[in-house]
């Protein structure tokens, strides 16, 4: 049976490159791998050109091209045989392939050289699979089970309305990614997530809402433009990536290059947040209208873990967490609100109190405990203004409403983000210093509680 | 030509494509199993698998025209070599030995970009055509911006000398 384009998802995905030939006039055949086929529809696809060359030139003179595409799943191998139709320069087809493109190159720092020149669309004369490329399975090399694809949930419907009932069910922003977090990967398995927030300057993302990492992922910045998510949060498009490493692998051999012809590569290459060993990545905008919120990341070991079905899912859930967010900013100034969304944890008082001494450097709004980084910017400022106010007056409850009034914190009018500044400023705290508590007691008021001793000082600058 | 230090590349277990044409154009592809240097680098034996490879013989005994890619998965160092085939034959007990030399190579090479043995190891190899070919032109296919050049331009003053060095291909053998 004659293959369909259709059935071929997982070759065009990018885990293993493809292989096209082409014939120039003078009937000379030229032959070469291909960063990226892309699924345009049951007769077309679409082949990137990065740089032009030897076979953007015979297709020029003799349209016909041979693509062999190979399955990651099951390695079988199919031949396609191509004509060109047409090159795109712009439109949703070349933005959704300049888009994995420019993550590759922002990964590897190689924006800005590495591009996607045009994404040329031929059409799919033939479609047959390359009988005879592998040898009948041996049993001997087949002990190991074959990796399972298997994915899409029986009751998605069931899965989505689950998570979109706790998201709407939550009562601040902290609550309202946790649970979404958990939900994804309690429902449906994307057990390694993350949700990031722009910071005051608009220049960076902060990951305020994480699982999977442990406790170390909150706090992580992604300045916007660079990697995945900060591709993501300037295009404000869907990004997935698969078959991270020969992508990656692809980046770097073209960033070699550019150093050796004095192309330069000014920007360092960028770590990957989160799991160091990621073959897939899917990440999508936040938005409210066309205002970005935020970026929710997901991760896989697996190279083909997403696929389209789980693009049109997180877009859903995307939508959900973001108008949460935006909700949960504009009201959680509701002081006077009856919902207690967390009782203050009163611990018993330890006899012996340890003492953290606490540094607020002035110039960089940095705050440091026992000689280690804490927090800084505007949820730094926010715990200095709160234990020297604590220190002074003994005030241990504080409203967002006197920190939006307080102009040296500097927030902004509208917009402000407090709540995600909170978030950030309460889980560093849980992470790096468990005994100084910021507990919510209600919506847009919370408590201070102290584990320990505390000692203040305040200092210019580190040299200070 | 093909210099020694490439030819040390040529003959590793790096991936191999074919690439040919029929009479009226239409290009072809396939993957090779396995090359030697032959003739103080003038000449390449490419090995290319009976089982997938019937269109790129018919081609060949057509008109002869070949591209043949090296290409490196790790690093994707890539080199085009591309000539006129001056014999094909079927393959001989002592190239059966470069041909299973080269697929235990190749399966490493792809062990190290996640393909497991348990499929490599199952690529068609054998048997096998033999296709020597007069190499005429070298081109450097390493993805990047100079991704088609000529290769190895500078040296062609004259063989026997020990190359500096060529673009693209630092620290390779």
């Amino acid at each position: 049976m004659t293959p369909r384009l259709e059935d071929l998802g997982p070759c065009f995905q990018g885990v293993v490159p493809a292989m096209v030939a082409t014939c120039a006039l003078d009937g000379e055949p030229n032959i070469t791998y291909l960063s990226q086929v892309y699924y345009v529809d049951p007769k077309h696809v679409a082949l990137s050109r990065q740089f032009f060359n030897k076979t953007q030139r015979n297709v020029a003179e003799n349209p016909y091209a041979t693509v062999l595409l190979w399955d990651p799943v099951t390695f079988d191998m199919y031949r396609l045989l191509l004509r060109f139709d047409h090159s795109e320069t712009d439109g949703p087809l070349f933005d959704t392939m300049s888009l994995r493109i420019e993550v590759i190159a922002s990964h590897t720092g190689m924006a800005g050289i590495f591009k996607l020149v045009s994404a040329d669309v031929y059409e799919v004369l033939s479609i047959e699979s390359v009988d005879g490329f592998l040898t009948p399975p041996d049993p001997a090399l087949d002990a190991l089970p074959p990796p399972s694809v298997d994915a899409v949930p029986i009751s998605e419907v069931r899965g989505l309305q689950a998570i979109s009932g706790r998201i709407s069910r939550a009562t601040h922003l902290e609550e309202l990614l946790d649970v979404a977090l958990l939900a994804l990967d309690e429902t449906f398995g994307f057990s390694h997530s993350m949700v990031l927030l722009p910071d005051d300057s608009g220049q960076r993302l902060v990951t305020v809402a994480s699982r999977g990492y442990g406790e170390h992922g909150v706090g992580a910045e992604v300045t916007i433009g660079d990697g995945i998510i900060g591709t993501v949060a300037v295009r404000q498009r869907m990004v997935r990536v698969a078959g991270m490493d020969e992508s990656l692998r692809y980046g770097r051999a073209i960033r070699h290059r550019a150093e050796e012809s004095g192309q330069g590569c000014p920007a360092p290459e960028i770590p990957l947040p989160g799991l160091c060993d990621a073959q897939a990545h899917l990440a999508l905008p936040l938005c409210v209208g066309r205002r970005l919120v935020g970026v929710l990341g997901v991760e896989s070991r697996d190279p083909l873990c997403f696929d389209e079905w789980d693009e049109a899912y997180l877009q859903i859930i995307g939508n959900q967490i973001a108008l949460g967010i935006d909700r949960m900013q504009a009201f959680d100034d509701a002081d006077d609100s009856p919902s207690l969304s967390r009782p203050p944890q009163r611990r018993e008082a330890s006899p012996v109190r340890t003492r953290r001494s606490f540094v607020y450097y002035r110039n960089d709004d940095c705050v440091f405990m026992d000689g280690e980084y804490l927090v800084r910017n505007i949820p730094g400022k926010i715990l200095w203004r709160v234990l020297v106010q604590h220190e002074r007056t003994g005030q241990s409850e504080f409203t967002n409403r006197e920190l939006r009034l307080d102009p040296t914190l500097g927030l902004p009018a509208v917009k402000d983000n407090l709540e995600s500044r909170l978030i950030l400023l309460r889980r560093r705290l849980e992470e790096k210093c468990p005994d100084v508590r910021l507990v919510p007691v209600r919506r847009g008021r919370f408590a201070l509680e102290l584990g320990c001793d505390v000692a203040l000082t305040e200092k210019d600058s580190a040299g200070a | 030509m093909i210099w020694k230090d490439t030819a040390a590349f040529v003959e590793s277990g790096v991936s191999i494509l074919v690439g040919t044409r029929t009479a009226q154009l239409m290009p072809e592809a396939v993957r090779g199993c396995g090359a030697s240097v032959l003739a103080g680098g003038e000449e390449l034996l490419v090995f290319i698998p009976e089982a997938t490879g019937a269109a790129t013989i018919a081609n060949i005994e057509d008109n002869g025209r070949i591209a043949v890619t090296f290409c490196r998965p790790f690093d994707h160092r890539s080199l085009q070599f591309k000539g006129k085939v001056v014999e094909v034959r079927r393959g001989t007990a002592a190239d059966r030995a470069v041909v299973e030399n080269y697929r235990c190579a190749f399966a490493q090479e792809l062990a190290v970009v996640g393909v497991p043995g348990r499929i490599s190891l199952r690529m068609a190899t054998w048997p096998a055509y033999a296709v020597r070919l007069r190499v005429a032109t070298a081109f450097d296919q390493t993805p990047g911006p100079g991704a088609g050049a000529r290769y190895g331009a500078a040296r062609d003053a004259g063989p026997g000398q020990v190359a500096p060095g060529s673009p693209g291909t630092a620290g390779a053998p």
